[in-house]
């Protein structure tokens, strides 16, 4: 475009999706922001300026710290899981055989159910469907249910992640691979490259835009997870598997500690802010390097 | 070519499906099993011929709002607000609360600045927020009515009582009956010692684990271990100075007599939980099955159990009542005599925005539940709530809320509302599941409820 | 598509081992769904006491709980708000994206870089934290809820960071500037060029973004259940609140209703499906 119409092109492209972002997402936030330096309740009237009292507040509050320990746990396995799992996935299903739309559709139902419905109904296999598996057939591994275990419920809590988030990025996966050229993988090939060889040197750096992108969104999916939680276990068995964005709604309204929780919701953005901030940084860099 | 001829292929199916669910929806809706369990219980007819409350024409075409946070009554009280409109001209809207808690409900409706005029809450949001939006209805007239179920604030009512629930070990008198070869008096047991010789009994005759237990954070964390308080002395007030005391360390819980009785009822419930492999694995949509079926003889749970047990096969001609929770061996102690009732829900009216003709509509309702004849019938009959209103003389049809009404007017029910922060259930309730799935023991259980108080300031 | 096969036999066990462990993945990935669809024609009773059961073996198989989901649901009345409000927001966020994501690629400015960086650093704030701020300007300052219009706009709103992050991808890697220039010279105007050259080209990332939001649109159940309390305007999701109680949920009520609301949208996505793999292909990694 050139220059000289350039505020009448603003006003006509930018403007309106610019509006809608700022009204939505931004002005609340910095309200939101601001709210953190008052000590209003959520139904006062009047909004005192307390400084940085709520953020003492986050400090003493070691169940914070504790639930944020265990996502970053949980944010590890997720992460690492989806994404391997999404790009072997991907790969099969780029590689010509038949039903590959099929299978491509299949993958992605997971995510057509929306959240707290997910919750409830591998709340519903792993509590009842599981368990009866395991009265029919003596399995140990489906003896007790897996929710009533800490480790099991939190390892449950990965599985039903990776199920949901798994199918999105076979989705960007695959649109990597169909982007590679097939000449490349030939050439590689006739020239001898074993599969390892091949998948480090050649493909590995020609996905990296397809990685960076699924990174960050696994990264940041998976610090924010809410809906899951609260549904599949609730924090329970006492309170083991409370993840921090869980964490900071109880403390903002449960505990009807309204400051500090939405003080805890400002770190917990930083933090993630900070993460993906780190992470797009290093994996771009491979890009160009490839 | 032919992966586009699948894809019209399984759209065309489901297009089919969808069709068919849509028109089953009209064939199978007559075709119904008049056995089947899902079907909806039959109603009780409600007599609307006589109805001598005075309407005030005023308020005619008066729209209201009401919050409903007890869910199971949602269909039920949509029917109260049509039949009220019939006969006021007052428009009542039933807004449900849905996945999240009622008091993030509130917090976000009067934010958004939509406050129901009514809302129906627990006790404890009414006291986060009455003093700030609420109504001063200390100048009704119902609070004659409902005397010992109000609650004050500083010395003001703001909230309407709107049900009293009752809750201890719930029996099934056919299956003790069948088990045992002969009639059960549930007054014969009268400690926790008997209690347990009658629970071994059972075992003996067949039912190994007779007890169900509920592993939710609210039975355990709300329903059971605030009996500690309750029990302090049986009133409201002596409620109140155990958690000072506790508080204040003046009250050790090592050495707290209602802390150590309670832990030996909870363990002997604990030792014949039917879940016992898995106790925090338990269902409880299976414990009511459970109870119904006689795999179980009891169920720590309150009347509000009803509706599962109704949809679990369990008929409303069948016995059903509860025992008190036993915490000691003490026969003439009032714990072994009598189970715990008390108002659980509040009702206020919002002042912060209503109008003064929709807060006078929205009185005008409650006085309508307390003194038309409709009000009281479709209050017992089409909610089926035990009424904590002296006035209202209809009858319960379920079981459970029959026992307890009977237990109410036999002085059999000890009347404590124990005021707690409203996270109380949550935390105390995660310490209490450990304590059950055997993970921690007494005295960790006790460090943290001393824990919990003295973080509140 | 057929690639040319080196290797011989060995290619082949590779490629059956892999077909294999395919399938079997698949399965456990769709054992929800059978659970789903197998437990929506049971009663309560039979999908707590056994609910891996085959269907043959349950005597209350019915179509009871899709009957009843769908009257106490209103469904066709949910249906029409979810439809109404799902095909205007996602129309409008399509559009208003690709129009601010193609001025964010044509001009790097300063406004275009603080605009695209907010975007993409929206992305991680979590909702709870402008929840209540929210409700409060929508409805306390400015009170505009309880109208389908307000929550049409704020799913514009959230969604557009998402949205323009794709687009903007797309339109990098994919729109030459040649195209445009040449349709300059020709006498267009700016919007002319945008509509009649640049929006064509988006398609397959347009399929892939209306899929994407409709189906965020459709499932939603936070953000409507703040904005929409009249019963009227309720959206499907939040049409299935009766089936979950204070104590216990009705299992198989929701598992009917729950179809109920994803047949709609699976539909879409059949429909669609070949345009969403080619949009993000071309799209969202360039």
């Amino acid at each position: 475009m050139r220059a000289k119409n350039n505020g009448k092109d603003f006003c006509m492209f930018a403007l309106p999706g610019m509006f809608c972002f700022f009204a939505v997402v931004i002005i609340p936030f910095i309200y939101g922001v601001y709210l953190t330096f008052t000590d209003w309740n959520g139904v006062a009237t009047v909004k005192n300026f307390v400084g940085f009292r709520n953020f003492g507040g986050v400090v003493k509050d070691t169940q914070f710290w504790t639930s944020l320990l265990l996502t970053f746990k949980y944010v590890i396995f997720v992460v690492i899981i989806v994404n391997v799992l999404a790009f072997a996935i991907a790969y099969l299903l780029t590689r010509g055989m038949k039903g590959e739309n099929f299978f491509r559709a299949g993958f992605f139902t997971p995510n057509l159910i929306g959240g707290i419905v997910l919750g409830y109904i591998w709340q519903f296999v792993f509590s009842r469907v599981f368990v009866s598996i395991g009265e029919s057939t003596g399995w140990k591994l489906f003896e007790v249910s897996w929710l009533s275990d800490p480790t099991n419920a939190f390892i449950a809590l990965v599985v039903v992640s990776v199920w949901q988030l798994s199918g999105y990025m076979i989705l960007i996966y695959v649109a990597g691979f169909m982007g590679l050229s097939e000449d490349v993988m030939e050439a590689a090939s006739i020239d001898g490259a074993s599969g390892f060889v091949k998948l480090k040197s050649i493909i590995m750096p020609l996905m990296m835009s397809s990685i960076t992108i699924c990174l960050f969104l696994t990264l940041s999916r998976a610090f924010m997870v809410y809906d899951v939680n609260l549904s599949l276990t609730a924090g329970a068995p006492y309170g083991t598997t409370e993840m921090a964005a869980m964490h900071v709604y109880e403390k903002a309204f449960t505990s009807r500690q309204f400051g500090v929780g939405q003080s805890e919701a400002l770190i917990l953005f930083i933090i993630v802010a900070c993460i993906s901030g780190i992470q797009v940084y290093l994996t771009k860099r491979q890009e160009v390097e490839a | 070519m032919r992966k586009k001829v699948m894809a019209r292929i399984v759209s065309v199916m489901l297009v089919v499906v969808l069709m068919m669910t849509m028109l089953t929806g009209c064939r199978f809706g007559f075709a119904s099993d008049p056995d089947d369990p899902n079907e909806e219980e039959k109603k009780e007819p409600i007599d609307t011929s006589i109805d001598t409350f005075e309407y005030d024409s005023s308020l005619n075409g008066t729209n209201i709002t009401l919050l409903n946070t007890k869910a199971e009554i949602q269909v039920a009280l949509e029917e109260m607000g049509a039949e009220y409109e019939k006969k006021s001209g007052i428009h009542v809207e039933i807004m449900p609360v849905s996945d999240d808690s009622p008091y993030t409900k509130m917090i976000s409706l009067y934010n958004s600045g939509t406050p129901p005029t009514i809302a129906i809450l627990d006790t404890t949001d009414v006291i986060a927020l009455a003093e700030e939006k609420a109504l001063d209805l200390s100048g009704e007239k119902w609070l004659a009515e409902a005397e010992g179920y109000t609650t004050q604030i500083n010395g003001k009512t703001y909230s309407f009582p709107l049900c009293i629930e009752g809750r201890g070990i719930i029996y099934n008198k056919k299956v003790i009956e069948e088990a045992l070869g002969e009639t059960f008096d549930p007054e014969s047991i009268t400690t926790l010692d008997e209690f347990k010789a009658f629970l071994d009994r059972l075992v003996d005759s067949g039912i190994e684990k007779p007890v169900s237990m509920a592993k939710e954070d609210w039975s355990l964390g709300a329903h059971q271990l605030q009996y500690i308080y309750e029990t302090y002395d049986g009133t409201n007030e002596g409620a109140q100075k155990s958690i000072e005391e506790i508080k204040a360390h003046r009250l050790d819980l090592s050495t707290y007599n209602r802390m150590s009785e309670f832990l030996d009822i909870f363990d002997v419930l604990k030792e014949y939980n039917v879940a016992k492999g898995d106790p925090l694995g338990a269902d409880y949509d299976e414990m009511a099955i459970d109870l119904a079926d006689g795999k179980t003889a009891f169920w720590f749970n309150g009347n509000w159990a009803w509706p599962n047990l109704a949809e679990a096969g369990a008929e409303e001609t069948d016995e059903y009542g509860f025992l008190p929770y036993f915490m000691n061996n003490d026969k003439d102690d009032f714990v072994n005599q009598m189970i715990q009732g008390a108002p659980s829900k509040q009702v206020m009216v919002d002042r912060e925005i209503a109008t003064e003709k929709e807060q006078a509509a929205a009185k005008q309702f409650l006085n309508w539940i307390v003194y038309s004849e409709i009000g009281q019938q479709m209050l017992v009959k089409t909610c089926n709530i035990i009424p904590p209103f002296k006035n209202n003389p209809y009858e319960l049809s379920d079981p459970l809320s029959r026992d307890l009404y009977e237990k109410v007017h036999d002085q059999k029910v000890f009347s404590v509302s124990v005021i707690v922060p409203n996270d109380h259930w949550a935390v105390l309730g995660a310490a209490m599941q450990k304590y059950l799935a055997g993970r921690s023991d007494r005295a960790e259980l006790m460090e943290s409820i001393q824990d919990y108080w003295d973080e509140q300031e | 598509m057929k690639k040319t096969t080196i290797g011989g036999t060995k290619r082949k066990v590779a490629d059956l081992l892999a077909v294999l462990g395919l399938i079997i993945i698949f399965i456990a990935y769709m054992f929800p769904f059978i659970m789903v669809v197998i437990n929506s024609l049971k009663q309560k009773r039979d999908i707590i006491k056994s609910p891996f059961s085959w269907l043959f073996t349950i005597k209350g198989l019915s179509f009871d709980n899709f009957v009843k989901a769908y009257t106490q649901m209103d469904f066709l009345n949910a249906f029409k708000n979810s439809l109404i409000v799902t095909v205007s927001a996602t129309v409008l966020v399509t559009l208003l994206a690709a129009m601010l994501a193609y001025y964010i690629v044509r001009h790097n400015n300063g406004i275009s870089k603080l605009t695209f960086g907010l975007m993409v650093a929206s992305m991680i704030i979590p909702f709870q934290a402008i929840m209540i701020p929210l409700v409060s300007i929508y409805g306390g300052t400015l009170n505009l809820l309880n109208h389908r219009l307000t929550l049409i706009f704020l799913h514009t709103g959230f969604s557009m960071a998402m949205s323009v992050f794709m687009f903007h991808g797309f339109i990098k890697g994919n729109v030459p500037m040649a195209l445009e220039e040449a349709a300059y010279i020709d006498g267009c105007t700016h919007s002319q060029t945008f509509f009649k050259i640049v929006l064509p080209l988006l398609k397959p990332i347009i399929s892939t973004m209306v899929i994407l939001n409709s189906l965020a649109f459709w499932n939603d159940f936070l953000l409507p259940s703040l904005v929409l309390t009249d019963k009227k305007l309720l959206t499907l999701p939040l049409s299935t609140y009766s089936f979950y109680g204070t104590y216990s949920a009705d299992y198989g009520t929701i598992m009917a209703g729950l179809l109920l609301c994803v047949v709609p949208i699976l539909i879409l996505y059949v429909a669609l499906q070949k345009q969403i793999i080619g949009g993000v292909v071309a799209g969202a990694v360039k």
